[in-house]
C-alpha cells in the first residue's frame, strides 16, 4: 500500500512551493519532488514590447532580486543595440549587483536558514524565525539587518530606490556616482566588514555540529557552473560560464550569453511549473547541474580580493575536489558576502568611478540577443528576439532555480529517505526536508511574499485518500 | 497596484511634502514593514506608522498609540506589524521612540488597480488632518523636551 506525504507549502523561501514525499507498502520513501506551483508568464507578455522597456519590466519578476533580472536585461538589449558600455557603467553595475547579493543573501542566511542552524533543526517553530534568533543572541540579528541594510541602502543611493530601481538601462545607467554617495557607502564599511566577520566566525563554529545534515542535505555528485573571470576569479556581472564535473575537471569553458543556448537546454516534468535546466551533450537528467554560491566557490581559483581568498582557501579544504553538500551553501552564501563587501570597496577606489560618461545610445542593429549575470541565488539568462521595430516578438529566461531545480528535487528525496521511517514522521524530519531546499535559497518568481504566515500541513495519506496521520503548523 | 493598500504610500507621500521644510521630520515609504527598520525606529524621537487596515470599516480613519507586543507564532519576516517592529527594537537595540503612533485607513478595496476606493478617496482629508495634527504635537513634544 503506498502513501504519499504533502508538505504545502513550504515555509522560509522565496515564493510558494510544496513537497510530496511517496511512500511504499513498507512505509519507505520510494520518490520525492518538489513542486514550483505557481506560474508567472512574463516571457509571454512582453511580446509586442519596445526592447528597451525590458529591464524594467523583467525587474518586476522579484523583489528580492530585481536587480540580477534588470542587469541580464539590459545585457541582452545591448546584445540587440551591438554596443559596449563605458568602463564606469559596468563598475556601478558590477557594485549594484554585489550590493544585491549582500542583501539577498543576508536575507537567507539570517532570515531564513539561521533560525535552524542557531535554534536547531528540532526547536519549536513557534520561535524559529529571526525574532526566535534576536532573543537567542541578538548580536547575530543585529549583523544580519546591518547586512541587510548595507545592500539595500546601496542599491537606494545608485538606483533612488531599494527594490526596483530603474537607474539600470540599455546602454548603460542613468546618472553617474555622486562624490558624495560614494562617501557615504565608504564610511558604511568598517561596520559591513565587523558583521559579516561575526557571522563567519559564528558559522564556522556551529557548522560541524550538523554532520548528520551535511550528509543528508543534497550531499551528491554534479555537475557546476557559474560566471568566472579569465583569470579564473570569480564574477557576477561580466565574464562567461565556466561549467565543471563532480571531480573538479573542466567540462566547458567560455560560454558567453550567444552560446548559452547552444550548450543549456531545459526540461519540463509534469509536476512543476519550474523548467528543469540541464547540459545538452549529457542530456536531461544526467547533464543536470548547480549554480549558486556552491557552484560559484566549486568552479573559482580565485575571489580575487584578499580577505574573501582566505575563506575560499579554508573553504576549499572541506573536500578534495568540489564540496558537493548543499548544506555548504549557507558557507559559500557568507564568503560570497565577504567578496562582495570588499569588491565594492575596491570599485569605489576606481579612478574613473565618478567619470560622468555612463551611457551609450544606439538603435536595434541586430534582431536577437542575450545577456547574462549571476544572481544571488545563481546565473541567470535572457535572451531575447525583436522586429526591426526592435518590439520584442520572443523571449526565454532561464533562472537560477530552475538550474537548481533537479539538484533540490534530489537533495528532497535523499533527505526524506534518510529521515522518514516507517511511514512515520515528526516536526522536526518535515523541516529538515524543508531546510534542503532552504540551502539553494529558490526564488519561485517571488514578486509578492507571504510567507510564514501561511499554514503549513503535512499529511499521510492512504492510496484511498484516508488521512493516516497528518502535522499541521499555522 | 492593490487599490486601497496604496493608501500608506500615498500619505507618506503627502507628509513628505507637508513636512519638506521640518529637516526633524523623515518619511520613509515602504510597501512592507520588515525588520531591517529597527534600526531606523531605534534611533528616533517618535514614530508614526501608517497603514491600511482590513480589520476597520471602509474609510474609518483611526489613530492610536502603538505597544511593543513579543512576536507571535508563525510571523512572517516580509511583513511584521507595528508592534512586532517596536519589540524587535527593543530587544536588538535596547532603545524605542518615546511616542509610537498607528494611523489607519479602513480599506474598502484591495483589487488590483492603481486608484482608492470611494469610501477611502473621501477619508483622505480626515487622514491627512489627523496626521498633520499628530506629527505637529510630536514635534510640540519634541521641542519641549
Amino acid at each position: 500500500m503506498s502513501q504519499t506525504i504533502t508538505i504545502d507549502p513550504v515555509t522560509r523561501l522565496e515564493g510558494h512551493g510544496k513537497i510530496t514525499i511517496q511512500l511504499n507498502g513498507q512505509g519507505e520513501v520510494e520518490d520525492a519532488h518538489f513542486h514550483v506551483t505557481q506560474v508567472r508568464g512574463f516571457e509571454k507578455f512582453s511580446e509586442g514590447r519596445p526592447f528597451y522597456e525590458m529591464p524594467a519590466l523583467m525587474a518586476r519578476i522579484c523583489g528580492i532580486c530585481p536587480v540580477s533580472h534588470l542587469i541580464a536585461s539590459a545585457k541582452a538589449c545591448e546584445a540587440i543595440m551591438s554596443v559596449r558600455i563605458p568602463h564606469t557603467a559596468a563598475q556601478l553595475r558590477r557594485m549594484l549587483n554585489l550590493a544585491q547579493m549582500v542583501q539577498s543573501h543576508s536575507l537567507s542566511f539570517f532570515y531564513l536558514s539561521s533560525p535552524d542552524l542557531l535554534l536547531g533543526m528540532e526547536s519549536d517553530p513557534k520561535t524559529r524565525h529571526i525574532f526566535g534568533v534576536v532573543g537567542a543572541r541578538p548580536e547575530l540579528g543585529r549583523a544580519g539587518i546591518g547586512l541587510r541594510r548595507f545592500g539595500q541602502h546601496i542599491i537606494e543611493l545608485l538606483g533612488n530606490k531599494r527594490i526596483h530601481p530603474g537607474w539600470v538601462i540599455p546602454g548603460g545607467v542613468t546618472e553617474p556616482l555622486a562624490q558624495a554617495k560614494r562617501d557615504e557607502i565608504l564610511a558604511m564599511m568598517p561596520e559591513a566588514y565587523s558583521n559579516i566577520k561575526l557571522a563567519l566566525d559564528w558559522y564556522k563554529q556551529i557548522a560541524e555540529t550538523f554532520r548528520p545534515e551535511i550528509e543528508v542535505f543534497a550531499n551528491f555528485p554534479s555537475l557546476y557552473m557559474g560566471l568566472i573571470n579569465e583569470d579564473e576569479s570569480v564574477e557576477f556581472t561580466d565574464g562567461a560560464l565556466r561549467l565543471i564535473d563532480a571531480q573538479g575537471s573542466i567540462v566547458e569553458d567560455g560560454i558567453n550569453a550567444t552560446r548559452f543556448s547552444e550548450v543549456i537546454g531545459e526540461a519540463v516534468e509534469p509536476y512543476s511549473y519550474t523548467k528543469f535546466a540541464y547540459y545538452k551533450p549529457l542530456g536531461y537528467p544526467e547533464g543536470s547541474y548547480r549554480v549558486g554560491p556552491l557552484a560559484r566557490l566549486n568552479i573559482v581559483k580565485t575571489m580575487g580580493t584578499p580577505l574573501a581568498d582566505v575563506e575560499l582557501a579554508a573553504f576549499k579544504q572541506l573536500a578534495n575536489g568540489p564540496v558537493q553538500s548543499s548544506f555548504y551553501y549557507h558557507h559559500a552564501r557568507l564568503v560570497d558576502m565577504l567578496y562582495g563587501i570588499e569588491k565594492i570597496e575596491q570599485i569605489l577606489s576606481d579612478p574613473l568611478i565618478l567619470d560622468k560618461h555612463v551611457r551609450a545610445t544606439a538603435g536595434v542593429n541586430r534582431l536577437e540577443g542575450a545577456g547574462q549575470a549571476e544572481a544571488p541565488r545563481g546565473t541567470l539568462h535572457h535572451h531575447y528576439k525583436v522586429d526591426e521595430n526592435g518590439l520584442i516578438t520572443w523571449a526565454n529566461l532561464v533562472i537560477a532555480t530552475g538550474q537548481n531545480n533537479n539538484a533540490m528535487n534530489k537533495g528532497v528525496l535523499q533527505a526524506a529517505r534518510h529521515y522518514v521511517k516507517n511511514g512515520k514522521f515528526t516536526e522536526g524530519i518535515l523541516n529538515r526536508v524543508e531546510a534542503v531546499v532552504r540551502t539553494f535559497d529558490p526564488c519561485l518568481s517571488c514578486s509578492t511574499h507571504a510567507y510564514g504566515q501561511m499554514p503549513l500541513a503535512l499529511t499521510l495519506l492512504s492510496p484511498d485518500g484516508e488521512v493516516v496521520d497528518r502535522l499541521t503548523r499555522s | 497596484m492593490r487599490g486601497d493598500d496604496g493608501v500608506g504610500p500615498w500619505l507618506a507621500e503627502w507628509a513628505e511634502d507637508r513636512f519638506s521644510s521640518d529637516l526633524t521630520v523623515r518619511v520613509i515609504t515602504s510597501q512592507q514593514w520588515t525588520p531591517e527598520l529597527a534600526e531606523e525606529i531605534a534611533n528616533t524621537h517618535s514614530v508614526v506608522f501608517i497603514d491600511c487596515s482590513i480589520e476597520s470599516a471602509p474609510g474609518d480613519v483611526q489613530i492610536s498609540v502603538v505597544a511593543p507586543t513579543p512576536a507571535a507564532p508563525g510571523l512572517a519576516t516580509h511583513h511584521i506589524g507595528a508592534s512586532e517592529l517596536l519589540a524587535l527594537t527593543q530587544e536588538l537595540y535596547d532603545s524605542l521612540p518615546r511616542t509610537a503612533l498607528q494611523l489607519t485607513i479602513g480599506a474598502g478595496s484591495t483589487d488590483l488597480g492603481d486608484d482608492f476606493s470611494s469610501a477611502v478617496k473621501a477619508a483622505l482629508p480626515e487622514a491627512c488632518g489627523l496626521l498633520e495634527q499628530a506629527v505637529n504635537r510630536l514635534l510640540d513634544k519634541k521641542q519641549s523636551g
